[in-house]
């Protein structure tokens, strides 16, 4: 890594909801150009800690900055460098896919040039008469296409995605990782939640939470040569079952 | 400006739901047709039973009044007193009179006939009512007879009713049933509008845009004003055209009323909103807070009838100053002159429910 302030910086991250503790003194850093990997069962804290650096949950205790900016201090100047899109896609399902496209434009301040200029070019992607169908019709593989082409819309230089590939076919999910590859060689840094262990392949570096608490980080194959491991399935199982006993 | 697209897309999502819009359009003109006739304090056609002991022309006469009023509609007349209490505990009948000859301890018998009026009191108010009703007959007996003998009262009350000549209940539920509609389609519409958007998520991305928590409440709130004021176009042709209650006051100072008092209860739903966790407890709370409005409003019965303490809560009731406004717009026609005091307490409850419900929105976005 080079020694330009990271992209995503996480110091002793916690998250209490009563005496429960979702995320426990969580710290890591994410590299701008990055593609990190956030693994982890249900339950883990994964989208938890995402929202924290989002700003969308309120942090108990340590910092989170995006580059270099503090989500606490500067809450509206941080999230207008990232791209946030959620488990369930955040689309209105009432809405047709261009209504959903043109209302986020709207509301991101997208002059109507641009907005026509977005709707043009998912127009070469997706076939017009998917994207005149309301969202709540149309299957969740190009829902999610929609939703990703929503968050990227203001052009964020950081996309978190939480579980993005949940409820999508394998073939989808393939298309979507070469998106996510796409983004980087544009250079985006991009920090991807999942509970698909394969998907840990096409990551530069993954972070395994389990219990709300950072179990193992590393790039996948220094980890598994490390670990003495053979695949991510087996590293994932065994880091949980080691920190379940201890 | 970011908060017109937010607008639009609330109004979509409402034309998009078949059933919310057909609630919001048809519903109102089937709400007021139906509780037009329904809740109606009126008392016509009373089940009466007649018990005439009396050998006098006054009883004679007096059954004959009882029998061409229709107010009251006789079931039975009887010469005797026997099974006159067993039918009114059968209900059969809810009222009956019972006429005998008065005793006159100079003259033997009286002129008049001493009249005994058993009422059914489970029923309360038609008990009240016809009760009223039926003492009126009685005194118009009286001051004809008097008349025709040349006699007249020294003292005789003729009361002129103003406003609502004939005192048809339905000129007192009709504006009131305006203010009900104003009420229930907007806050249940908005008690479950934020709640909506965090199981869908939505209220995530909404967050993460540059909209601000202002612009958020505020795109929320304008749509169902939108709304609530068709509604209340909608219910005051049919109350004004199907009812034939007259409308005496201005309409701009109508539509002044339900803005403040549409604020108040906008602000009051996205604060349920706010506070619930699924769309069917907003719902929950909605229904509980609308029965509670309506109890308290003066739309069943005067608000000077309810006990302290239970009477400061009707007193920041917002819908409580909305149904005597409109009752006074509609059928005085009287101006702000008449009503500022009503106005400005609902101004000061809508501030107060606006300060309350953002804090807690931007307390909830931020939590």
């Amino acid at each position: 890594m080079s020694g330009a302030a990271p992209a995503i910086e996480v110091r002793d991250l916690r998250k209490d909801f009563g005496r429960f503790q979702a995320v426990k003194g969580v710290s890591f850093d994410v590299a701008g150009g990055e593609i990190v990997g956030f693994l982890g069962p249900n339950g883990a804290g994964k989208t938890t800690t995402i929202k924290m650096i989002t700003g969308l949950l309120k942090i108990t205790s340590g910092t989170v900055r995006v580059e270099g900016l503090d989500i606490r201090e500067h809450p509206a100047a941080a999230r207008r460098k990232m791209g946030y899109m959620s488990q369930k896609f955040s689309l209105y399902p009432l809405l047709t896919a261009l209504e959903n496209i043109d209302f986020f434009a709207g509301i991101s301040g997208l002059a109507p040039g641009e907005r026509r200029r977005h709707a043009a070019r998912i127009r070469q992607d997706l076939p017009e008469a998917v994207l005149r169908q309301k969202v709540q019709d149309i299957p969740p593989g190009i829902r999610q296409k929609v939703a990703m082409f929503v968050c990227l819309m203001p052009d964020p230089g950081i996309i978190l995605l939480d579980e993005p590939t949940s409820g999508v076919d394998p073939e989808a999910r393939r298309l979507f990782w070469n998106d996510i590859y796409g983004l980087k060689t544009q250079g985006k840094t991009l920090l991807v939640s999942t509970h698909n262990l394969d998907e840990a392949e096409y990551c530069d570096r993954i972070l395994i939470l389990h219990n709300g608490e950072l179990i193992a980080a590393g790039e996948p194959d220094e980890l598994l040569r490390r670990q003495g491991k053979a695949d991510i399935e087996e590293l994932f199982k065994d880091a949980i079952h080691d920190h379940g006993q201890n | 400006m970011k908060l017109r697209h937010l607008v639009k897309k609330e109004l979509i999502e409402v034309v998009r739901q078949k059933e919310l819009l057909f609630l919001m359009l048809v519903s109102p003109v089937i709400q007021i047709i139906v509780l037009g006739y329904v809740v109606s304090s009126d008392i016509r056609n009373v089940p009466v039973g007649i018990v005439n002991l009396s050998g006098g022309q006054a009883a004679t006469r007096v059954i004959e009044r009882v029998r061409r009023s229709p107010l009251f509609n006789v079931r039975f007349e009887s010469a005797r007193n026997e099974d006159s209490l067993d039918r009114l505990k059968k209900g059969e009948v809810k009222t009956v009179i019972v006429f005998r000859d008065a005793l006159d301890r100079k003259r033997g018998a009286s002129a008049y006939p001493e009249v005994q009026v058993l009422m059914d009191g489970i029923d309360a108010n038609t008990a009240m009512i016809a009760s009223g009703y039926f003492s009126g007959i009685i005194k118009g007996y009286i001051l004809d007879d008097m008349e025709k003998k040349g006699r007249g009262l020294p003292v005789a009350a003729r009361p002129l009713f103003r406003f609502n000549p004939q005192l048809r209940g339905i000129n007192t539920m009709g504006p009131g049933i305006v203010a009900f509609l104003l009420t229930i389609i907007t806050l249940f519409m908005t008690s479950t509008s934020l709640v909506r958007e965090k199981e869908q998520q939505t209220l995530d991305t909404l967050l993460m845009s540059p909209l601000g928590a202002l612009e958020i409440y505020v795109g929320k709130a304008l749509p169902a004003i939108l709304v609530g004021l068709v509604d209340m176009l909608i219910g005051l042709a049919v109350v004004v055209l199907w009812f034939g209650i007259p409308f005496r006051g201005g309409v701009p100072v109508l539509f002044l009323a339900a803005l403040v008092y549409l604020t108040a209860i906008l602000s009051y739903a996205l604060l349920i909103s706010v506070l619930s966790s699924t769309a069917q407890q907003a719902m929950f709370f909605s229904w509980f807070s609308l029965i509670i409005f309506l109890l308290m409003s003066g739309f069943f019965t005067p608000v000077d009838n309810i006990p302290y303490p239970l009477r400061l809560l009707a007193d920041v009731n917002p819908m409580r100053y909305l149904v005597q406004i409109i009752r006074e717009i509609f059928l005085k026609g009287n101006g702000i002159a008449y009503f500022w005091k009503e106005l400005l307490a609902m101004g000061a409850i809508a501030v107060t429910l606006v300060s309350i419900s953002l804090l807690n929105f931007k307390r909830f976005i931020s939590k």
